[in-house]
């Protein structure tokens, strides 16, 4: 892909990164005629979307291992299923308990019904009115994922526009759906579960994915907004409904950067960028590693506000205010990640043998006081003694990212955080893993037995490999006062930078993380004048 | 006018009441026997005192915080803010750099909150709050918008080092809050109890409202307990005593808490089952106890050396236990020393509250804080101050003062405008916007809610 004399071409928006937000900008700039670069420090692009066959014959979405909030929008517009991207839906998410019972969620309407009226009748007449809630909550949110946040305290006609058109689609609101978004919006997942259920397996459960990626328990508030983050997973246009990628995630990066190459975009690998050239207060460029310059009319960079701004860019370019917002918005990374390769299936003692529940997810999540207390150790910077997991078998679904008859399992973990008293060390690293097998053959005796390899991916690692600071999966937690105006930080939220020609278009901006695209796109369009 | 009836003897009953007394009505108290003495705390809104035309004499303490230190020394901080950064600076000169900066711009947040508890509840979609947001500035604007939801700690950590200042300042986030300093929302706790307060001042004025009110008379005060609000067709009729006696009324007016009040005294059928479920919601969650010691000399105080000091108090509060090391705060009242213990949740998750588990409290608090000897000390744990007080479950605010029960959401946003379903039942309690820790601003906010309807009345009866 390297062209020898691209450093003497001139390109209309180099996009350092190529992660799936530099290549989702990139491919919108290339759509619109524009002459595009695409730099990428490692060997292949994706970023934390990226599969890899860790061990012989094994194949794992390494980082990232579902999709469901890549927006639609750009599934669409850019057509990747065109591009090899083809998402298998997962069926389920069963979550066992200590006493050897089990709750199960199905995506048939009628089993899950039963399901939960097996635990709580009043949980399986209240489900459904949840659903809906939670449903219209998220087509409220939609549009703002669009959006590009204006900033309140500015007086530039076109952003007192936005602010108007902000204004009116929340006065356009019933009150009651307002107070509704508010109370997801400042309450803890635990107390808004409370509100809706009394069966402990499913309020843990679901408030798990108010936790996830953030160094924050079910209990502290503002996490029940994140429980909407996840709720908003749309394919094809079902709401909450979760897939992977066939061949792992790396194969929705691959989607994304086929599509920029098929617009005209030019994806160079292995060119790190060690700086963004800035000539007259201006960014006209990127300096490589090896001291070659690239240069372009505008810079985007994908990566996260950290990197950007205080490594690429450098304090002297920047006002001291916006350092200091820099400097204090929080990364946390909390999640680390488990890879095994099993010779077999596991058997889960509340659920034996093989069945339809292994093509879903397995959550550990038993209680909302197991997860609390999970974050407790995290808070005081330690590993969780019992992790929560959200475990999938994605050989199940895809058996080509095994060999035959042999499995691939995805666990996530939390709470594994950066900020590790004494460090992260090789010791430390191997003790997570033992931590998170531990755990788990409570549920499933074969569990260790069936372990052929494993990999155990830290936060550090998260930082080190994919260059997310500190390993958060978010490029910035997804707290109330990161989000919106302030991502990442007030006054430059519009994918602008103090630095004329110097543009953000990763998840360190409005709406964040979580393989939605979204950043890249909208940045896309502020950087063409465009509207969404 | 119909003759009112007030229930409860908190300092926002006793507001309403002589509010509603002097707009004619013949009002009835019915001061349930607890609360003996309406609490003074807090910051009073000028416009109730413009309508009573009374004069009320607020104290401060001075030094109003007395941190103490883990070496045995004491942090004081002063009402005047020079004093106090001579104080910073022996523990952190930059902090005591940072201190008069810091003052300045939490003094002009509390500014926007004085103004929206100096009114009913806003309206968040209104124009005009966007407009007086805006007239803050840009640094006023993003202090706002950052400061609402964030957690204290983060707010604190941004500022300073030194963590007996932080500790003392942070206490304030998490006070009668099932939290901890480490929860978002609890920075705008920080800036609730700054209200009424000079720039550098965090712990809430005193007054003697509650005594200039009892002087005043002109309201009828009962000592009675109510055991039923009775409804007739959707419209309230009076209520019930404990005793079996009847009072009629058209107008009744509950300073109890919420879920009391249209739960439990007035009968849930008439409410919209969605909304009885929601009252049913409205978290309580009385986190802490109030002991009493006899000393000679009374004493001030506040144990919370650390942030995280505070939030390990609070971790074992998340699973119904008593903070082994508990945030206290010790201050003069009535010639004696009163602690508030927290983090003591009002149901154990060994057992009941008894004699022996009260005592251990205050074991706990002597041996903590020094100069309480062996006072004699009389523990009120969260159910001792639910039956004495009248607080549910323990809870000084009667409803969880945290940012999605507070302002427009304050109990519930159908219960907001201080009016309930129920014709003629009104609510003015601390439950009620702006909530507890601010003296009397609810019951006058209710007052005048009632007042104005009973006008828009006589307007439509005259046209």
């Amino acid at each position: 892909m390297t062209e020898p004399k691209a450093s003497v071409k001139r390109y209309d928006a180099i996009v350092i990164g190529g992660g799936h937000n530099g290549l989702v900008c990139a491919a919108y700039l290339a759509r619109a005629g524009k002459r595009v670069v695409v730099l990428e420090r490692r060997e292949r692009v994706g970023g934390a979307a990226m599969s890899e066959e860790v061990f012989p014959g094994f194949r794992f979405s390494v980082f990232s291992y579902v999709v469901s909030l890549l927006r639609p929008e750009i599934i669409r517009e850019l057509d990747l299923p065109r591009h090899g991207l083809h998402i298998l839906p997962l069926e389920s998410t069963l979550t066992p308990l200590p006493n050897g019972d089990y709750l199960a969620q199905w995506n048939d309407h009628d089993q899950n019904r039963r399901e939960l009226a097996r635990h709580s009748l009043r949980d399986a007449e209240a489900y459904d009115e949840f659903g809906l809630v939670l449903h219209q909550m998220a087509r409220v949110i939609k549009p703002v994922l669009r959006m590009a946040p204006p900033d309140p305290a500015s007086l530039h006609p076109r952003e007192l526009l936005d602010l108007l058109k902000l204004g009116r689609h929340f006065r356009g609101l019933r009150p009651e759906q307002f107070n509704a978004l508010w109370k997801l919006l400042t309450m803890s997942s635990a107390d808004y579960l409370a509100e809706w259920f009394e069966t402990e397996a499913l309020k843990a459960t679901k408030s798990a994915s108010g936790i996830i990626g953030t160094l924050l328990g079910p209990r502290s508030p503002g996490t029940a907004y994140v429980l909407l983050h996840h709720y908003m997973g749309e394919l094809d246009g079902v709401f909450r409904a979760w897939g992977f990628a066939k061949g792992g995630n790396g194969s929705v990066s691959a989607a994304i950067a086929g599509a920029a190459q098929a617009f005209g975009a030019e994806i160079r690998t292995s060119a790190a960028v060690s700086q963004v050239l800035i000539e007259g207060g201006k960014a006209v460029g990127a300096v490589l590693e090896g001291g070659e310059e690239v240069r372009g009319k505008i810079v985007a960079s994908s990566a996260d506000p950290r990197r950007t701004f205080l490594s690429l860019v450098g304090e002297k370019h920047l006002p001291g205010e916006f350092v200091q917002s820099i400097r204090r918005f929080k990364f946390r990374g909390a999640s680390a990640k488990v890879n095994l390769a099993l010779g077999e299936l596991p058997s889960f003692t509340c659920m034996p043998g093989a069945g339809p529940h292994l093509r879903g997810a397995v959550s550990i999540s038993p209680s909302v006081d197991y997860l609390e207390r999970a974050y407790d150790d995290a808070k005081y910077g330690e590993v969780s003694r019992r992790p929560y997991m959200d475990i999938v078998i994605p050989s199940m679904l895809d058996p080509g990212m095994a060999p035959p008859g042999k499995h691939v399992m995805s666990i996530f973990v939390q709470y594994a955080p950066y900020h590790l008293n004494g460090g992260w060390t090789d010791a430390r690293r191997e003790a997570l893993g033992d931590a998170v097998l531990d755990t788990l053959a409570e549920y499933a005796p074969n569990l260790k037995s069936a372990v052929l390899h494993r990999q155990v991916i830290t936060p550090a690692d998260i930082e080190r490999v994919v260059g997310l600071a500190e390993g958060n999966i978010f490029q910035g937690e997804l707290s109330l006062q990161q989000m919106f105006f302030l991502r990442p930080a007030p006054a430059w939220s519009r994918y602008r930078t103090p630095v004329a020609g110097l543009w953000q278009c990763g998840s360190g901006t409005h709406p964040g993380g979580g393989v939605m695209g979204a950043s890249g796109r909208n940045a896309a369009f502020q950087i063409l004048g465009r509207r969404a | 006018m119909s003759p009112a009836l007030v229930l409860g003897g908190g300092i926002d009953a006793l507001a309403a009441a002589h509010l509603l007394a002097r707009a004619g009505r013949r009002v009835t108290l019915l001061n349930e026997g607890i609360a003996e003495r309406a609490s003074d705390a807090g910051w009073v809104a000028p416009p109730l005192l413009r309508e009573l035309q009374l004069d009320v004499r607020v104290s401060r303490a001075d030094p109003w915080a007395s941190a103490l230190l883990p070496d045995g020394g004491t942090l004081e901080l002063w009402q005047d803010m020079a004093r106090s950064v001579e104080a910073i600076r022996r523990l952190s000169p930059q902090d005591a750099a940072k201190w008069p900066d810091f003052c300045q711009r939490m003094a002009a947040l509390a500014g926007v909150f004085e103004q929206m508890y100096a009114e009913p509840p806003v309206n968040p979609l209104d124009l005009g709050l966007a407009f007086r947001v805006r007239r803050l500035g840009r640094q006023g604007m993003e202090d706002l918008m950052r400061l609402l939801p964030m957690p204290v700690a983060e707010l604190l950590d941004d500022w300073f080092e030194c963590d007996a200042l932080k500790g003392a300042l942070g206490a304030m986030g998490i006070v009668h809050l099932q939290q901890g300093p480490r929860s978002a929302g609890t920075a705008f706790r920080l800036l609730h109890h700054h209200i009424g307060s000079p720039p550098g001042v965090f712990r809430p004025p005193r007054s003697d409202l509650a005594a200039r009110l009892r002087a005043i008379g002109g309201i009828e005060i009962r000592s009675a307990a109510v055991a039923r609000i009775t409804v007739r067709s959707g419209r309230v009729a009076g209520v019930v005593l404990t005793s079996g006696e009847e009072v009629e009324a058209e107008l009744v007016v509950s300073g109890l808490d919420p879920r009391r009040t249209l739960l439990d005294l007035a009968d849930p059928g008439w409410l919209d089952p969605k909304l009885a479920r929601a009252v049913g919601h409205i978290r309580r969650n009385g986190v802490a106890a109030r002991i009493l010691f006899r000393t000679a000399e009374p004493k001030s105080a506040v144990l919370a050396p650390s942030l995280d000091y505070l939030e390990r108090a609070y971790d074992e509060a998340k699973y119904a236990r008593v903070s082994r090391e508990p945030y206290l705060e010790a201050r003069p009242s009535e010639g004696a020393t009163e602690v508030h213990f927290q983090y003591a949740p009002y149901r154990r998750s060994d057992g009941d509250w008894n004699a022996a588990r009260r005592k251990e409290l205050a074991d706990l608090a002597r041996r903590l804080l020094s100069g309480l000897g062996d006072a004699e000390a009389s523990v009120l744990a969260p159910p001792d101050l639910e039956a004495r007080e009248g607080w549910p479950e323990g809870q000084a605010y009667h409803a969880e003062l945290a940012l999605d029960q507070a302002l427009w959401m304050r109990p519930l946003p159908e219960l907001a405008q201080y009016r309930t379903p129920i014709e003629g039942l009104w609510l003015c309690g601390p439950g009620t916007h702006p909530g507890g820790g601010i003296a009397g601003a609810a019951g006058y906010h209710c007052a005048r809610q009632i007042a104005l309807k009973a006008a828009d009345r006589k307007g439509k009866v005259t046209q």
